[in-house]
């Protein structure tokens, strides 16, 4: 039997982020993981994140994992892959199950950070090839290059569902709908407008009845709920597809947190404010003591990690004081706003600010026109050039606030404000503000009158790209085509982190409608 | 079904292309990819038929957590063919039950 003085379960972001924070401190740390790849479900995500700086905001989630695996290596933890700890035992003595081996290791601490599994909902036909988890989609298209169909109907419009139903659409996937059964949206709006001003209709209050196909699936039909969830006949729709996406939520994978006689509430296991669980030396960290999203992960283990060095004697009180206190303010800013743990389940009618929140944005995933001039961001009518931004939730992010260095935009330092244009502002048109906005809600505008057109600016993350010149269709935010239009010019830049600023030009009464454009000839021939 | 190219991230590193057998027959892979991805590449849906109700099975949850994509692969049968990486000269074969015979009753 081997022993260390920290065995961290799960190379994911609360793992490795524990297994830095404690090698740090000079503890010797060794991570097992039972995939052939260390980071998680970091590499799988190709979106740039939300928070604040500290929080690798605008960063897309396979950087964040380099970096996470650099910093590891730097530190000289160790990290055993294809390794399934299967076992946990008193003593904090675990088995690790290496080829078709079993190895006993011995921990002075145990970190836990297993994360979490997709649920999936039953209905006639779920066992059919081509039913298949969010996840698994996020892991065909993102890590092996595979598209896991052609035409794809999701079920879920959490923030999970809208992120992938994007990534679907960015591989080249044709996305007939979203689903959900709940009435409203369940993500973040900014997600969900970006899936729907492509096009892709959102039936909510809606489930799957049946999937149908020989030995495959060939077509799902969809119908809408009442109020005591049970289908309203008549309501029935059908749409042929090849693949179906669940997106319904995650549960912790708390297994080994139970059999270590950890007190569990309900899946989730009890922990202190610094992850230590009930047998005292083993920690959950991460998706696994409440699901949450990467960047708390990453924190949450920080905090387990320093709390771990601390009781072997690695940390001073005072150093362990200081990161625990610096890690709680970052994890209180990512929890704040409407969808922070506090406001679960509630229903909200108005932002922090007092306005009211977009109805179409929850019920139909975007925005109205006539709802849009209520927000901070958007400042009409300005001279020259001006940003016009379409974030009207409460949500942690800030990037905007920092990209514009001629400070047109304000946020504040809560970062779940929304974010304000100024009147009469210094705009140059650089577009970096569109790039870094995590939610693609940034569009610049500018107006000329005299030639009774606008040019719309975008962010456009898709192949092929357009050329300038190239002619399409303007889209408007719920995905109706309003115009035809010509692409300006096409901007791209290491800044941009491959967000693309593509502006169009318009009538100019399109200016506030504009917000996508669809090329004429249907694109992604690439990847046929 | 395999993107040449992607907005985001560009091109894909794969393994050498190589030969491997799946129920009899010669098919193409990446080396190293999970022996799912070279099936779905080639149109294959289904990798095993439960036993009790002979019902087909594909991949599910592509991150080996399921077993719905458990094939026999070199006569080792339940082998989780979406974290398991694909070798020249692989037999893959469908399971039924827990068996590769289509015929045999639990």
């Amino acid at each position: 039997m081997k022993r260390y003085e920290l065995i961290v379960i799960g190379a994911g972001p609360a793992g490795l982020s524990a297994a830095i924070e404690a090698a740090r401190a000079g503890m010797q740390t060794i991570v097992f993981d039972e995939n052939a790849k260390p980071g998680g479900q970091l590499f799988k995500q190709i979106h740039k994140f939300f928070g604040s700086k500290e929080h690798k905001a605008k960063i897309r989630g396979y950087d964040i994992g380099d970096d996470l695996l650099r910093e590891a290596e730097a530190l000289g933890v160790k990290v055993v892959l294809n390794a399934t700890v299967v076992g946990i035992y008193e003593g904090k003595e675990i088995t690790v199950m290496i080829g078709d081996g079993i190895t006993h290791y011995k921990g002075d601490a145990v970190i836990v950070a297993t994360g979490a599994s997709e649920n999936m909902v039953t209905f006639p036909g779920w066992t059919l090839p081509g039913v298949i988890g969010a996840g698994a989609a996020q892991t065909m298209m993102n890590l092996h290059g595979i598209k896991p169909g052609h035409r794809v109907l999701m079920l879920g419009t959490g923030n999970v569902g809208l992120v992938v139903s994007y990534q679907l659409l960015q591989a080249g996937c044709e996305v007939v709908c979203l689903v959900d059964a709940a009435k409203r949206v369940g993500g973040y709006g900014v997600h969900a407008s970006k899936v729907t001003r492509t096009g892709v209709p959102f039936y909510l209050g809606h489930t799957i009845k049946a999937i149908e196909g020989d030995g495959k699936v060939e077509k799902v039909t969809i119908a809408a709920l009442d109020d005591t969830w049970a289908f309203i006949e008549g309501s029935d729709m059908t749409f042929e597809v090849d693949t179906v996406c669940l997106a319904v939520g995650l549960s912790p994978m708390s297994q080994l947190t139970k059999t270590a006689g950890c007190d569990m509430m309900a899946n989730v296991p009890v922990t202190n404010g610094y992850g230590e669980t009930s047998v005292p030396g083993i920690y959950a960290a991460g998706d696994v003591s409440g699901i949450e999203e990467a960047s708390s992960a990453m924190i949450e283990g920080r905090i387990a990690g320093a709390d771990a060095a601390y009781q072997a004697g690695y940390l001073t009180e005072v150093a362990f004081k200081t990161i625990v206190e610096a890690n709680e303010a970052s994890l209180d800013q990512l929890r704040q706003g409407m969808f922070g743990p506090d406001e679960r389940g509630k229903v909200q009618t108005t932002t922090d600010e007092g306005i009211a929140l977009s109805t179409t944005l929850l019920e139909k995933g975007y925005l109205a026109e006539n709802e849009i001039g209520y927000f901070p961001g958007v400042e009409t009518r300005q001279k020259g050039i001006y940003p016009v931004i379409e974030c009207t939730q409460n949500i942690p992010c800030n990037p905007c606030q920092d990209a514009c260095v001629k400070g047109c935009i304000s946020i504040g330092d809560k970062i779940t404000s929304l974010p304000v244009v100024g009147e009469n502002i210094d705009c140059t048109g650089c577009g970096l503000c569109v790039a870094s906005c995590s939610g693609q809600s940034i569009f610049l505008i500018e107006e000329k009158a005299e030639e009774n057109i606008a040019y719309v600016s975008m962010p456009y993350e898709f192949l092929p790209l357009p050329e300038r010149g190239d002619r399409g269709l303007a889209l408007n935010r719920s995905g109706e085509v309003v115009c035809e239009t010509e692409i300006i010019k096409l901007r791209s830049s290491k800044a941009m982190d491959k967000t693309n600023i593509l502006t169009i030009k318009v009538p100019l009464d399109m200016a506030m409608k504009a917000r996508f454009f669809k090329p004429l000839t249907e694109g992604g021939a690439k990847n046929a | 079904m395999r993107l040449n190219e992607h907005p985001i991230l560009g091109t894909f590193e794969k393994g050498d292309l190589v030969t491997f057998e799946f129920d009899g027959k010669a098919m193409e892979g990446y080396e190293g990819e999970p022996i799912a991805v070279a099936l779905r590449a080639a149109g294959v849906m289904t990798h095993r038929h439960t036993m009790k109700n002979n019902t087909p099975r594909g991949i599910f949850c592509a991150i080996g957590r399921c077993t719905d994509c458990v094939m026999i692969v070199d006569n080792k049968p339940n082998i989780r063919t979406c974290v398991t990486p694909l070798v020249a000269g692989m037999k893959v074969q469908t399971q039924y039950g827990v068996t590769a015979d289509a015929d045999a009753k639990a």
